[in-house]
């Protein structure tokens, strides 16, 4: 019998179909990967099933009987518990606050037991061996990876029968990937549904039982995720053949430095950092999570304050700042960590957000010439594949993925020859990553020079020429080579060094 | 990151820095009322007396329980103009309804009150289901109440019960009604702010669309924010009309920045979610202590209200650096 069975499920967003006749089936016990590109309606599904969403036709069943939640709370109170693709947690309360918000245990006088918050948010954190996190520290203060672990703490704590986790590894290290990866197990393992959202096929393959694959907002395959190969299932998502994700590596390095950073020190967070990036050289930054590598793309694109030399193209930079970005080709233009909070004017069109940075490019003499704009924007879009019904379409209503596109895309019209790109492939589908990959490989080919952070190991492993492993705030190693390894990314981040 | 990637007494460190930022803006408030006192103190004599303390509370206790609404409602993340209207229309019809008997003040304190929470409800009501900008909604509210007012009662006038005028103005304990009070509305916060209805304003203020998805009613939430601020503002009437005796279809008008200048000057973030009462509190009594220098200092009463936007600006300054600060030590 399934636990949760939906079918015809459809949803419009004025004249975009985000659904059209989605079926889904999942059964108790089991983890259940739910595929599909970005745009496909994954996150629309789910905001449907957890209550946040209405949809404008379908039939859902939970539990043997008819299924329609009014609100989020309405399914929480029925079983199903959700963490959002994009987070949904109070930025001004503390972890345990957000935890239990709306949930919390009161005295006779109706006031908030603090005690009784603390004790069931460590309670909590023991159960599931949660990551140690501050329990009185505000959720705005938290790293994004932090909040995504407070966001689950905060599913859990429904005591759901249902878990949704929508791209939640996305901003995990692999040490917290693995964690939620047991914890899913577990948590299927006691008679309950977990459906699991997310573009890495390594971790459905580890976790799935089953997958269903959504195409354009329908439902295209359903399988045993044993039965399917990594090639069928992305031709299902896709709808065609992928020759391959990882470009052939070329070197193409010159001698010619594009950045020479000597004793780069910010905070307690990043010190005394030295490395060489060389023209048409893609740099992998690697090493656990946290260990300044963060720290190191912000000092590099002038956030905050930061110590030492950094030269550019070999003129010592002075002024620092973000506006680096707006003096085109000897400029860096950076691809930020938390595309929602620092790279997108979410409530601003497709268009204004890919041109923002950019608005000297488009006008001759003071005055904006439309018809440049709109023509590079829609190279642009078509370029990254944007699934945006016109480039007027407002940013926020993107699907996840496609906002990282066009965060991506942005940087890329600035024409910056320098480029940081942090986490630059966090929520994007298989078929645009090997994309974004094969671009970075012809950048680099053209001269760019990039440095490139990624919380997806392999990816650091196959397209990088060189991996610096940061440990503590400081470079640890460089591998080259034969020597970059996932084995050798992690060794090298783990060994002690004083 | 994890915590347990830095070393513990690092993260420590770090978050109290942190804490003492937030609070940045709350204890520059109090260091100008510190100098404030200090100055008054040098040009008058007895400042620092029980005397002086009830005076003060007194002028200030009008435009605090005016600005307490306002502070529930910036917590929010919203705005009320209303309260200008619904002061003018509180002090007018308890100097026209209150008559002479003890159960005539009685019955229309009573009603007074569920005026101002009921006026608020509705601005509550308008915001969330016309989905209006609060400071359009509660502009309107706060002409149709001024002319409520002045319908009732056209020029100041009426008279208040003198038992009513005594017991606004008695003393027990050496303390006036105004500071008894002030403790009373202190410990009622303390009490708020720990309920799950203050936690969910200022969670709502916070992030929105994090509350809605956390399942919180918006409606909801709105009507007990406006209504609380209404009824507040229906407080402050009440508590006006001790001190001046009349009732007054304009008064009003001159709450309505003063209360949201106290909560800013007390580091009650205009964007929502943080800030506190205490700091409301003091914000109110540095903008009376500067009324009652330009008095004492003898010069034009026009000096107050520019040594008020002066105040007003060094604490708007002092909560965007600690803004800024807060932003750097997070990178
Ligand atoms: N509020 C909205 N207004 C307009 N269009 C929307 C809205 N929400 C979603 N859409 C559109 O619906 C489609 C499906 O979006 P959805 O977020 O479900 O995709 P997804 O499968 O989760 O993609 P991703 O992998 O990128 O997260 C997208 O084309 C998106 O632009
Ligand atoms: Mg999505």
């Amino acid at each position: 019998m399934d636990l949760l069975q939906a079918s015809a499920v459809s949803k419009r967003y004025g004249g975009i179909a985000a659904l059209s006749g989605a079926e889904f089936h999942a059964a108790a016990g089991e983890v259940h990967a739910l595929l599909g590109e970005n745009g496909a309606g994954k996150s629309t599904f789910i905001q449907i099933l957890a209550g946040a969403v209405r949809p404008d036709e379908g039939m859902i069943n939970f539990d043997g009987a008819p299924f329609r939640a009014a609100n989020p709370s309405a399914a929480q109170a029925a079983g199903i518990s959700a963490v959002f693709q994009e987070l949904s947690l109070i930025p001004d309360l503390t972890v345990e606050q957000n935890i239990w918000f709306r949930h919390e245990w009161r005295s006779p006088l109706r006031m908030i037991r603090r005690k009784a918050l603390r004790e069931k948010t460590l309670e909590l954190f023991a159960r599931y061996a949660f990551p140690a996190i501050a329990p009185d520290q505000e959720v705005r203060r938290l790293t994004l990876a932090d909040r995504q672990v407070v966001e689950i703490a905060k599913a859990l704590a429904r005591d759901p029968k249902v878990l949704i986790l929508d791209e939640a590894t996305s901003s995990l290290a692999p040490r917290e990937t693995e964690w939620l990866l047991g914890l899913a197990t577990r948590f299927a393992g006691e008679g309950r549904l977990v459906i699991y959202i997310s573009h890495r096929l390594q971790e459905v393959r580890q976790v799935a039982k089953r997958v269903t694959v959504f195409r354009n907002g329908q439902t295209v395959a359903a399988h045993d995720t044993a039965s399917v190969s990594d090639d069928e299932i992305i031709t299902e998502m896709l709808g065609r053949r992928m020759e391959r994700l990882y470009p052939e590596r070329r070197d193409t390095a010159t001698a010619k430095l594009a950045l020479k950073v000597r004793g780069l020190s910010a905070g307690s967070r990043l010190r005394d950092v030295d490395f060489d990036l060389r023209e048409g050289e893609v740099l992998g930054v690697g090493g656990l999570q946290g260990h300044g590598q963060r720290e190191l793309f912000q000092a590099l694109f002038g956030i905050g304050k930061s110590r030492g030399s950094i030269e550019l193209w070999g003129r010592e930079m002075t002024a620092r700042g973000p506006r680096q970005a707006l003096t085109g080709r000897d400029g860096i233009a950076l691809v930020p960590e938390d595309r929602r909070g620092q790279g997108l004017l979410l409530s601003k069109s497709v268009r204004e957000n890919l041109t923002l940075a950019v608005i000297p490019r488009f006008s001759s003499g003071g005055i904006l010439s439309a018809r440049r704009e709109k023509a590079l924007v829609a190279e642009m879009m078509t370029f990254l594949r944007i699934k945006a019904k016109t480039p007027d379409q407002v940013a926020g209503t993107l699907s996840g993925g496609n906002q990282q596109k066009v965060v991506f895309g942005k940087m890329l019209l600035t024409e910056a020859r320098v480029l940081l790109l942090f986490d630059p492939t966090r929520g994007v589908d298989v078929g645009t990553k090997g994309e974004i990959f094969t671009l970075m490989r012809d950048l680099a080919a053209k001269g760019y020079a990039i440095l490139f952070y990624s919380s997806d190991q392999p990816e650091l492993v196959h397209v990088a020429d060189r991996v610096a492993v940061m440990q503590n705030g400081r470079m640890a190693a460089i591998l080259e080579g034969a020597g970059i390894s996932e084995d050798g990314i992690l060794r090298a981040a783990m060994i002690e060094k004083h | 990151m994890t915590a347990a990637d830095v070393p513990a007494t690092d993260a420590a460190a770090n978050r109290r820095r942190a804490r003492l930022i937030d609070r940045a803006p709350f204890l520059v408030a109090c260091v100008m009322l510190v100098v404030l006192l200090a100055v008054y103190a040098a040009l008058r004599e007895g400042v620092f007396t029980l005397d002086e303390l009830n005076v003060d509370t007194a002028a200030a206790l009008t435009l605090i329980l005016a600005a307490t609404g306002q502070t529930i409602v910036l917590l929010r993340g919203g705005i009320d103009l209303s309260i200008g209207g619904m002061i003018s229309l509180g002090t007018v019809l308890a100097a026209t309804r209150f008559g002479d008997t003890l159960a005539g003040s009685a019955i229309w304190t009573v009603l007074i009150l569920l005026i101002g929470f009921g006026v608020g409800a509705i601005n509550g009501l308008l915001i969330s289901v016309l989905r209006l900008q609060p400071f359009l909604v509660t502009l309107a509210t706060w002409s149709i109440l001024s002319g409520a007012a002045l319908l009732i009662l056209p020029i100041d006038g009426g008279s208040l019960p003198g038992a009513w005028m005594s017991a606004g103005n008695a003393t027990l304990l050496g303390l006036s009604t105004s500071v008894w009070l002030l403790v009373i509305l202190f410990v009622f916060w303390l009490w708020f702010r720990e309920t799950r209805l203050g936690l969910t304003i200022r969670a709502t203020g916070s992030n929105e669309k994090s509350a809605f998805l956390s399942g919180v009613s918006l409606t909801r939430i709105n009507v007990a924010t406006y209504g609380l601020s209404g009824l507040f503002a229906a407080l402050a009437a009440l508590y006006l009309t001790t001190q001046t005796g009349t009732g007054s279809p304009t008064i009003g008008k001159d709450y309505i920045l003063p209360s949201v200048a106290a909560a800013v000057i007390g580091g009650i973030s205009l964007f929502g979610g943080r800030g506190g009462l205490a700091g409301t509190i003091v914000g109110a009594f540095i903008l009376t202590i500067i009324g009652n220098l330009v008095f004492v200092l003898s010069v034009s009463s026009y000096w107050q209200p520019v040594v008020s936007g002066v105040i007003l600006l060094v604490a708007v300054l002092a909560s965007s650096l600690a803004e800024r600060s807060a932003r750097r030590s997070l990178t």
